[in-house]
């Protein structure tokens, strides 16, 4: 009987004129999806590769270590091929120097708003709207249609139990839909193959687990159907309902929630921090210069009485001492910028951290929202990728620093740059430092990306996971609640 | 007759279920937008006005506008983007600009604060293009062929019902039960802006009542698609299918595939390498003007105050040609840059334009000032700015600085008279304006005009499909 039930779920599902339709429609867009995702992939690896190519030689025709910088880009990910999430709207690199903090400046849609303008299609996307939608109009009418048209009461003219009625319908719809999405998912996956994208082990896994939890977010909205045919005599009633569900779940309670973690904990803004930045910097560079006048004032008071030649003596044996002394006051002024420019960063992140933690928490109320989650950060694609980046390149801003100062200091004290002499004694006297390519940087630090291990990415994920799984079974209780109450004739 | 034939559609439609349902979503859903923009507005004008003053603070206690350096400019938020955002939260909104040199925005709000870029912002464009015209289906998508299936389609015309009266009463009473009472949010909302301090000027009114009036036609395509749809087939469970697939084309998948398209036929240049080319040459340049550096002799050794105002002088002539060179390049990359960018727009565009829901978008950001234009405005207005800045820096210094450059500064031993410190509020202010109404209304007007078409189209594929129909 169960068998039978499963059977004839099936058969009135793939026979149908709907299915071929939209079967048609979801295939094409899953392939389409992937297809448009491995091309972007490609197009993000060309450019990261001419960015550091172009780094590079720009590092090659340096002059001066104090002026040496380079740029960290952010590395393509293939699974951003399935997910884009915030990769596009993140800044694509930041500059390492010394004297500048790090900050991910130029993302795709700044540079290329174009893009912007309509968005990326990606399989996430599919997943989000379209198949959850296409789960609802295979489902809306699964129980009262079958009222309406007359089949329910035949059916239940035998003793057929309502439970083993409601399962096999629940597990008809499941594989008459799940299993052809099954077709293009694993065409997409050859053609990514083929493409020779770099996907290994670890990334199968996680690709894995996105299906799953696709097919999860997926299953909900099945589901979710069959409980409100089960609650309605209507199934116009029903769709229209469930179409008002699926406009609050996926794209109403994601963005209010949202919104209103913004509107209950503000931030300050990036600029009003770069500001306060600034006016540190300038009071900190007064104070440099204010000292650095102290100093030569106090070593042209040492050199009082001296005539020419025991002066210039006492210059040059005093030269790389005062050098160094004022290289140091320079240092520790601009470490204490920088403290101070990632104290207020930080202070900043820690703020931003606490209302985008809250804003997740109202938008698990959407499933959608706990599905989406639980991709970007499957994925990689997450927001906390933005600080993770940002993380890793602070440190190696740090023993970047350390490097080029190592190097300045073996290089002679000058480390190039520019040195302006003028005195009514000696003249004037301009020094032009080395020449470009003169630098070898052959040992300098290579940056290691911040990775994130495998049961990291599980930790984060099995809450949404668990959301997705929850939310499904209070639907499936609901469904057989609401069927065994329901009325037949 | 035709009066008839509305009056029962409208009767018909506001007294079901379906009606209640998705009036009740859809009003919700417009009030919700008006309230969240006005309270975003609010929030992102004090922003704007704390950055600003941070900007200034950092002005206080100097006594020398050299010493000021660069300055920041900001874009501010305008009253029309919180309503319709399109690309205001993906560009940069702050450019650090001195008296010359290139201008680069940074800090998208996207950038910023990427927790609004998991999920987006909810405004009026992204309400009439994904929910009304889903909810325009639900109503039209069974108009003829349910009527059909119902019976009460051969009842009607048991009697002399001329059908070409038929068609127009029906699509004029589903435009008029449906569409009017979507004025009654948007106009509760519009009531909500100047309480919530969001004070829009004349001209402002107009571009967003014109933003209404494209949202209404755009719902309208769909009303009319659906009832097209509706002509053509038996049963309304395969209109209401082949609407959902045409749904899921024009308004998600054409205007993505034709930017994807126009972005691999067009090749734009990268920023990076534009920048790494702009930073070479002038890396060429820097190297030859070291040279003659190296060999600058002053006209006297006595006096060390006057070698350095000569040096000084020198370093600036040579900065200045070196600026003027960097320039030209600068603006010559540019120049092919943003050509290529064009071409990739128009491209992109006149593909994306087959699909109405990208017409739609792109009449909305259009006439809310957050298109594409947005960006190129914003740089223009800098430029602008920037040649007041430079002229006020000469004003008062006698010379202009850029990005990075330095200045040898002279002090006399003895006693100084004390300098004054600076008054910030001297600088020149940055009054962003936008693109000129007649401008935004030439680009809308091309848009709003294929908006009518589509309705036009569909319209007359509804009527002659239901000339032909069988009503039986």
């Amino acid at each position: 009987m169960f068998r039978m039930l499963v059977e004839k779920e099936l058969k009135s599902i793939l026979q149908g004129p709907k299915f071929i339709a939209t079967f048609s429609v979801c295939s094409l867009l899953i392939l389409l999806s992937i297809f448009v995702g491995i091309q972007d992939y490609r197009a993000a690896v060309k450019q990261y590769e001419a960015g550091i190519h172009l780094t590079e030689q720009e590092m090659e025709e340096a002059a001066s270590w104090r002026g040496f910088r380079t740029r960290i880009f952010r590395k393509p990910d293939p699974m951003q091929i399935f997910v884009s999430g915030v990769n596009n709207d993140i800044g694509r690199f930041s500059l390492i120097h010394s004297s500048e903090s790090v900050r991910l400046v130029h993302s795709v849609y700044s540079d290329d708003p174009i893009f912007a303008v309509f968005r990326f299609i990606d399989l996430n996307f599919i997943f989000l709207a379209v198949l959850s939608l296409f789960a609802i109009l295979f489902t809306y009418d699964a129980i009262n249609g079958e009222r309406e048209i007359g089949t329910l009461k035949l059916t239940f003219a035998n003793p057929t139990p309502r439970v083993r009625y409601i399962l096999s319908k629940f597990i008809g719809s499941w594989l008459g839909l799940v299993i052809p999405l099954i077709v293009p998912i694993l065409l997409g996956m050859l053609i990514v193959i083929l493409y020779q994208i770099p996907i290994h082990g670890e990334h199968w896994i996680k690709l894995g687990l996105y299906i799953t939890v696709s097919l999860l977010y997926f299953t909900f909205f099945i589901i979710l159907g069959l409980f409100i045919s089960a609650m309605t005599k209507h199934s116009a009633v029903s769709f229209l309902l469930l179409l008002v569900s699926w406009v609050i779940f996926v794209l109403i309670i994601p963005r209010v929630s949202v919104m209103t973690a913004g509107k209950i904990m503000p931030v300050p803004s990036v600029a009003e921090i770069d500001g306060q930045i600034d006016r540190y910097s300038k009071v900190s560079w007064e104070k440099y210069i204010d000292d650095m006048e102290v100093r030569l004032q106090q070593r042209r008071r040492e050199m009082d009485g001296m005539n020419k030649d025991e002066r210039e003596a006492y210059r040059d044996a005093h030269l790389w001492d005062w050098m160094e002394e004022d290289n140091a006051a320079r240092q520790a002024m601009q470490a204490e910028i920088n403290r101070m420019s990632r104290q207020l960063s930080n202070e900043l992140m820690r703020r931003k951290a606490a209302q985008q933690e809250f804003a997740f928490s109202l938008s698990r109320l959407s499933p959608a929202s706990a599905y989406q989650l639980a991709a970007m950060n499957l994925t990689g694609t997450d927001i906390g990728m933005k600080e993770r980046y940002i993380d890793a390149m602070e440190k190696y801003h740090d023993t970047f620093t350390e490097y080029t100062e190592k190097k300045r200091k073996e290089s002679g004290g000058g480390g190039g740059g520019i040195r302006i002499e003028v005195s009514s004694e000696t003249g004037f006297s301009f020094n032009v430092g080395q020449d470009r390519g003169a630098l070898n940087n052959d040992d300098m630090p290579q940056f290691q990306e911040a990775k994130r291990s495998f049961s990291e990415i599980l930790i984060r994920t099995i809450a949404d996971f668990g959301i997705l799984v929850l939310y499904g079974i209070i639907a499936l209780v609901g469904t057989f609640v609401a069927f065994l109450k329901y009325d037949v004739r | 007759m035709i009066r008839l034939i509305i009056e029962k559609e409208l009767r018909e439609i506001i007294g079901s279920t379906k009606f209640a349902l998705t009036f009740g979503v859809c009003a919700i859903l417009i009030l919700l937008t008006f309230y969240v923009g006005a309270k975003n507005h609010q929030l992102n004008v004090l922003r704007n006005e704390a950055a600003k003053t941070e900007n200034l603070r950092r002005l206080e206690g100097l006594t020398d506008w050299l010493s000021m350096g660069s300055n920041r400019i900001f874009l501010p938020p305008q009253p029309l983007e919180a309503l319709v955002s399109g690309i205001s939260n993906d560009i940069g909104r702050t450019t650090k600009l001195s008296g010359k040199g290139e201008i680069v925005a940074q800090d998208s709000r996207f950038n910023t604060d990427p927790i609004f870029a998991v999920f987006r912002f909810l405004d009026l464009e992204f309400i009439f293009q994904i929910v009304l015209s889903l909810f325009a289906i639900l109503f039209a998508y069974d108009a003829i062929n349910g009527e059909k299936e119902r019976g009460t389609l051969s009842l009607s015309f048991a009697r002399a019902i001329p059908r070409d009266k038929y068609i127009i009463g029906k699509m004029g009473g589903s435009f008029v039960a449906v569409g009017l009472p979507l004025m009654i949010p948007i106009l509760l909302g519009c009531l909500m802006l100047p309480v919530f301090g969001v004070h829009l000027t004349g001209e402002e009114w107009l571009r967003f009542f014109l933003v209404i009036f494209s949202g209404l036609l755009y719902f309208g395509v769909f009303l009319t698609l659906s009832v097209f749809m509706s002509t053509l087939t038996q049963k309304s469970s395969n209109s209401f299918l082949i609407c959902l697939i045409i749904w899921i084309f024009t308004v998600l998948i054409i205007p993505r595939a034709a930017v994807l398209l126009a972005g691999r036929t067009v090749d734009v240049p990268s920023v990076d390498e534009l920048a790494f080319q702009k930073g070479r040459f002038r890396s060429q340049l820097w190297q030859e003007d070291r040279n003659e550096l190296s060999q600058f002799k002053p006209s006297s050794n006595k006096d060390p105050m006057a070698m350095g105002n000569e040096f000084n002088k020198y370093m600036q002539k040579l900065t200045e040609e070196r600026d003027r060179k960097t320039n030209e390049l600068s603006y010559r990359l540019e120049e092919e840059r943003g050509n290529a960018q064009i071409q990739q727009q128009r491209l992109a565009f006149s593909l994306a334009r087959i699909s109405p829901s990208a017409v739609f978008s792109l009449a909305a950001t259009q006439l809310a000032g957050t298109s594409l234009n947005l960006k190129k405005n914003f740089h223009d207005e800098a430029r602008g700015y920037q040649r007041t800045y430079a002229e006020f820096m000469k004003e008062k210094t006698g010379m202009v600085l850029g990005l990075g450059e330095v200045l040898i500064a002279m002090r006399s031993g003895g006693e100084e008279e004390e300098e004054k410190p600076i008054n910030p509020q001297e600088l020149p202010v940055f009054d962003y304006r936008s693109r000129p109404l007649s401008d935004v209304l030439n680009d809308a007007a091309l848009d709003m005009g294929l908006l009518m078409i589509f309705n036009i189209l569909f319209f007359t594929g509804a009527f002659v499909g239901f000339l032909r129909y069988d009503v039986r």
